[in-house]
């Protein structure tokens, strides 16, 4: 061989090494996630599909029919398909629905070792902490305590929870609003409960919403500016944003806090493609817009998505146990993890006392 | 007189609860001033919507529970106007001129399925406005808008669902020459637009075809003896439906202050058709007066209960009477509605 070619192969040979060493870097393994669809949730779906981009060829993103309820049989059969593909090693739901723990349970029975972690699905606590290897969910009920302690620091006077029966009916919500109740009465500040047209009757979301224009100029006239305004349902986070830029009330919290609730719609933002998903521009926008309303103080959420922020943290998690390098879901492990993922603190609680797979978060708040 | 007037049992009684609610109201120091300029602003938001099922009624194809074709080509209309950027009444207007040569597309599509279908309209439409909103679900998720205040905010692609019109046209038409009268705000642009409406709507029903297209409605057999042409008939009935209901959410979107996407068309063809069967519509001819009896007091209703029941702090209380009332006087008018057409058919 002559030594004019030696440089040549040992190229060619260093290219070969490298491209399987690029190979062998890419884990043999998938995960699956499990989101609602883009209309349904666009948090979540956009969090699995930037799970998707960052980690190009390990995830498989699958999506929920859009009515849930209706179609649980489909939904339960997506999520076993799942369990079917050898080559997925841990399965990431973030749904936020009940029901679904069947699927998980079969999923178990087959390949016990499959990692699935849940971040949320609503099925009985005790069931899930059983089957599940780690469950997340928001901190539902501790909010009963942070939103009016953080109402009253912003000042507020007065506390109105706006809500309709259906929801006074779901035990978590109904114990946030007894919280909410509490702490006031502790606190020193008024609480007033009203109770708005339910729109899972006849006529849908829209006597609600309507009963909402009206009735906030009601309230702010009856106890003044000081008072913040809190509605459990989504589509009302519009109608009670749109009306605090008019009557500058206080809006300690979305009923999911995120800077992608409400606001955009009630502020007109602009967000361009180029800064779509960026958090710390669209705060910077609403803190502007805040500005330019006069309504500078008044308005406060979590700094991120919640449903933006599980699938990723969701997923990390579940490569790290997967390749062995998370021998448990301790506090001490994920919690940085979790201060990586979101950008800000995040606070871990044990969704009951003894149960060591099964967290409930806090994250710190913006004030606008 | 009172059959004239288009008042009868069932508005009675709802007039009467209605009546002592406004007396409960006024025991409970709830301002009856906002009260009313509240009812008036949801009778036009409303009633739009309401009058948009008059041709349709008349032709006698039934109640159009079709509803969310029609909200669908007026949406469209909305978002070119924000997405062009165009502000203030010509953004109104925009929406409106954008959104009727869509309505006239769609219904007439929608007119060519109903015709399909003859005697089974109702619940036709109301499988084609349900398997419409899901179609439409892809559309605006995919849909090439560019204005970056109608997009998703992490996607940044795909419309959001629900699109802010404050910085476009929110509530031009509520404000628009609106005045204190014994401190109710009475929305007078507003009223006049939806008076114009009916105006429409009562002189097409004077017209050749409207007097034609009542007939088909009250006789079929007999419009088809004396060589009517049914199926252009029910296609143009269907198509004038779907454009008033396009204008409808045009005005109701203004004034709500939102542009509502994805699912929110889905239910709103039944507070409409609760409306007009509310007024007294049991039957083939339906007049404007049904629209308007109808949209106030069912909406009306709406605006007293809540504050009620919330200052008696009973809030359920008020809302199941409110539901019982409404809901009894549809079944009464479903009853009615049905015993007329029996006894229609045994006298044919």
């Amino acid at each position: 061989m002559s030594n004019s070619k030696r440089p040549i192969i040992l190229a060619v040979l260093l290219t070969l090494f490298s491209i399987s060493g690029v190979f062998a870097a890419t884990p043999s393994y998938k995960i699956g996630i499990v989101t609602p669809t883009l209309s349904a949730s666009e948090d979540e779906f956009r969090g699995a599909v930037l799970v998707a981009n960052k980690y190009p060829g390990m995830i498989k993103h699958l999506v929920l029919p859009d009515h849930f309820s209706e179609e649980q049989e489909t939904a339960i059969t997506q999520i076993l398909s799942l369990g079917d593909d050898p080559e997925i090693k841990a399965v990431v739901i973030c749904a936020g629905y009940s029901g679904i723990l069947p699927a998980i349970e079969k999923i178990k029975a087959k390949r016990p070792e499959m990692v699935v972690i849940t971040a949320p699905i609503w099925d009985d606590p005790d069931m899930m902490a059983k089957y599940i290897d780690l469950s997340l969910d928001t901190d539902w009920v501790q909010r009963g305590i942070t939103i009016p302690t953080k109402a009253q620091a912003m000042g507020a006077k007065t506390f109105i929870h706006y809500s309709f029966p259906t929801h006074m009916a779901k035990e978590v919500l109904a114990k946030r609003r007894d919280k909410m109740k509490e702490t006031c009465g502790k606190i020193g500040m008024t609480f007033v409960e009203i109770s708005t047209p339910d729109p899972t009757t006849g006529g849908g979301r829209s006597p609600m919403l309507q009963f909402l224009q009206e009735d906030i100029p009601r309230q702010i006239a009856k106890y003044g500016k000081d008072t913040a305004i809190f509605g459990t349902n989504c589509p009302m986070q519009d109608v009670i944003i749109a009306k605090a830029l008019e009557l500058k009330f206080i809006m300690p919290e979305q009923c999911c806090p995120t800077p992608t609730q409400g606001f955009p719609a009630a502020m007109g933002l602009e967000i361009t493609e180029k800064d779509a998903g960026n958090f710390a521009k669209i705060n910077e926008q609403i803190k502007e817009k805040a500005a330019a309303t006069g309504t500078t103080g008044r308005l406060s959420t979590w700094p991120v998505a919640v449903g933006y922020f599980f699938p990723e943290f969701a997923a990390r998690l579940a490569m790290l146990k997967v390749e062995g390098k998370l021998p448990s879901f301790d506090l001490a492990v994920i919690e940085p993890v979790a201060r990586e993922v979101a950008g800000v603190d995040v606070r871990f609680t044990p969704m009951k006392p003894g149960l060591n797979n099964y967290f409930l978060i806090i994250m710190d708040s913006i004030i606008y | 007189m009172k059959r004239r007037l288009g008042i009868q049992l069932p508005q009675l009684v709802i007039l009467v609860f209605l009546v002592s609610m406004l007396g409960l109201a006024f025991r409970l120091d709830i301002s009856l001033t906002s009260l009313l300029g509240d009812a008036l602003v949801r009778l036009v938001m409303n009633g739009v919507l309401v009058l948009s099922l008059v041709p349709m009624l008349n032709a006698g194809i039934g109640i159009n529970y079709g509803l969310p074709v029609a909200i669908t080509a007026g949406l469209l209309g909305l978002c070119l106007a924000v997405n062009f950027k165009i502000t203030g009444l010509p953004g109104f207007a925009a929406a409106v001129l954008f959104a009727v040569p869509l309505a006239t597309i769609l219904g007439y599509g929608y007119a060519r399925i109903l015709n399909c279908v003859q005697g089974r309209e109702e619940i036709t439409a109301t499988f084609i406005g349900f398997s419409f909103v899901p179609l439409m679900n892809y559309f605006w998720a995919v849909a090439p808008f560019s204005n970056p205040a109608m997009l998703w905010p992490i996607g940044g692609k795909g419309m959001r669902p629900t699109i802010g019109l404050r910085d476009y046209f929110s509530k031009e038409l509520n404000t628009l020459w609106s005045f204190h009268l014994f401190g109710i705000t009475v929305p007078a642009g507003l009223l006049l637009f939806f008076a114009l409406c009916c105006l429409a709507v009562g002189i097409f029903f004077k017209t050749r075809t409207g007097v034609a297209m009542i007939a088909l409605g009250e006789n079929e057999a007999f419009a088809k003896l004396s060589g009517m042409n049914i199926s252009r008939l029910r296609i143009l009935a269907v198509i004038l439906s779907t454009i008033l209901g396009a204008v409808g959410i045009c005005v109701y979107a203004q004034s709500y202050g939102f542009i509502e996407l994805y699912d929110a068309p889905q239910m709103m063809a039944f507070p409409a058709a609760s409306a007009i069967l509310v007024g007294g519509s049991a039957g083939k001819k339906t007049t404007l007066l049904h629209v308007i009896l109808g949209t106030f007091l069912f909406q009306t209703t709406y605006v007293i209960s809540g504050p009620i029941a919330n200052a008696l702090m009973v809030p359920e209380v008020a809302e199941i009477f409110r539901m019982m009332i409404t809901n009894g006087i549809i079944l009464y008018a479903l009853v009615h509605e049905g015993k007329r057409t029996r006894e229609k058919y045994a006298a044919s």
